[in-house]
């Protein structure tokens, strides 16, 4: 720990970390084994994994192990993600990634792009743990329900595989020196300055000063 | 006898529910009978089951002058042209044949029962001890070896028979303009046509679970022509968007001002 001297500043604690990569390791285990499932040239993924039947447990078992790591981010970040005025102002912005401006608000923890991706992963995980209940066993639920399950629990790996590519663009070479926070757990303080200012200064016991 | 599109047709008119297609459907293929318990009709097993694919449903029809006649319907597979079933089914275990009709390649079959809701007829079955769906595949192999299906040759009224789909279909008007009345072709005019074509007594609405228009789910067209290319275009573009932001904007450094800390 020794190269993380006074510039570095701690920006995750170890059980966000813990559970960031159980959610990220299933979500990503879940969504190739069910493009593998889906894909007949992608079945190259369940053959590793010792066939289709295998897989379909495999990817049963990764989704239950993403609901209970889903359930517990939900309560460990819904505080840092819950949205605030200055977030419209942020999105009005495109955030500084999409052209120059000097009119973004300051950001606490996370900036509105990172609660939006949040609350879509929320959300749309909720429908394809929803979905994918019913698909372990349709034969117990009406025709209806059943049918339904199918298009929501793809219409939501959409969704959630859009916003995982997103997320790790700029989670790594989009913003370089951030992937640390998943990593050590630090990130430098002109990093920090740059992505949660009101944060930093809270913790430092200061006001923001623009 | 391979190559030729087949059609088999029930002609529920001749049928006298005798029964003897049932049984021989299970001796064919080698399916176990379950004990089952009386609820009130000649109709047994209750339902379609994963050890029995073809079943005699017994209807007690009343008309509008109060006169008491059955239906008999021999239910099972329709063999459609547009196959719910096969498009639900991710392992390939459901399968168009060359003949025209949807086998089913058990060995393949994961048991993720996804074919069970979207068939409109509700003819797949699962089976929990093996984890595999059973339903008729019309004596497939048989039908290669230039035989009938066990259940046409166990069919002592003629009520059941099977051909190349011009001569049946032929033989199908024929047979409901001789009949007349109420009677009707039931198969060809959805899901791209049935390979099982029925010719009823009354129209098909007053049959017991008989859809009277039997689609491909709406469900399904979605799951599987919208969402499902768009799960790899969906990514794709995005991972688009991401490589071109980075070409053209670049990588979001921090704020110069703030280089190097305070």
């Amino acid at each position: 720990m020794s190269q993380h001297t006074a510039d570095m500043v701690k920006v995750t604690d170890a059980t966000e970390r813990i559970v960031h990569w159980i959610l990220a390791g299933s979500c990503l285990f879940c969504l190739f084994s069910g493009l593998g499932l889906m894909f007949r040239s992608w079945n190259f993924i369940p053959a590793l994994l010792g066939g289709l039947y295998a897989a379909k447990w495999m990817h049963i078992f990764s989704g239950v192990i993403f609901s209970f790591s889903l359930s517990y981010a939900y309560f460990m970040w819904r505080k840092d993600c819950t949205f605030e005025p200055d977030d419209a102002k942020w999105i009005a912005n495109g955030g500084g990634y999409l052209w120059e401006t000097d009119n973004l608000p300051p950001v606490y923890k996370y900036n509105a792009g990172q609660k939006l991706f949040f609350w879509f992963v929320m959300i749309f995980g909720i429908g394809i743990i929803a979905s994918g209940l019913v698909m372990w066993n349709p034969l117990i639920f009406p025709d209806l329900v059943a049918r339904w399950s199918y298009p929501l629990h793809v219409m939501s790996a959409m969704v959630i595989g859009s916003f995982f590519v997103v997320h790790l663009y700029l989670g790594t070479i989009g913003n370089p020196g951030t992937a640390t926070a998943m990593f050590t757990g630090y990130c430098s303080r002109a990093w920090c300055e740059t992505h949660c200012p009101r944060w930093l200064a809270e913790r430092d016991g200061k006001s923001v000063t623009e | 006898m391979k190559d030729i599109e087949y059609i088999k047709l029930i002609d529920t008119t001749r049928c006298t529910a005798c029964r003897g297609c049932q049984v021989a459907c299970k001796q064919w293929n080698e399916m176990p009978a379950s004990k089952t318990s009386q609820f009130g009709s000649y109709q047994n097993p209750p339902d379609l089951q994963w050890n029995t694919w073809t079943l005699i449903r017994f209807q007690e029809h009343v008309n509008k002058d109060g006169d008491f006649k059955w239906l008999f319907r021999k239910d099972g597979c329709m063999h459609c042209t547009d196959a719910a079933c096969v498009k639900a089914c991710p392992s390939g275990a459901l399968f168009h044949t060359e003949i025209g009709t949807v086998g089913l390649n058990r060995d393949a079959c994961i048991g993720c029962k996804a074919c069970t809701s979207a068939c409109p007829f509700d003819i797949p079955k699962y089976n929990k001890e093996t984890e595999k769906v059973y339903k008729c595949d019309l004596c497939y192999s048989r039908l290669l070896a230039g035989k009938q299906p066990a259940c046409v040759l166990s069919c002592i009224t003629g009520a059941l028979t099977i051909g190349d789909k011009e001569t049946m279909m032929k033989k199908a008007y024929d047979r409901v303009e001789q009949l007349g009345g109420k009677a009707v072709v039931y198969g060809d005019k959805f899901v791209g046509g049935t390979h099982v074509i029925y010719i009823l007594a009354e129209t098909p609405a007053e049959y017991d679970k008989l859809p009277a228009n039997p689609k491909v789910p709406a469900s399904v067209v979605l799951w599987k022509n919208l969402f499902k290319p768009f799960t790899l275009i969906g990514m794709g573009a995005v991972a688009g968007m991401a490589a071109l932001h980075y070409l053209i904007k670049g990588p979001h450094k921090v704020h110069e001002k703030n280089e190097g800390g305070e």
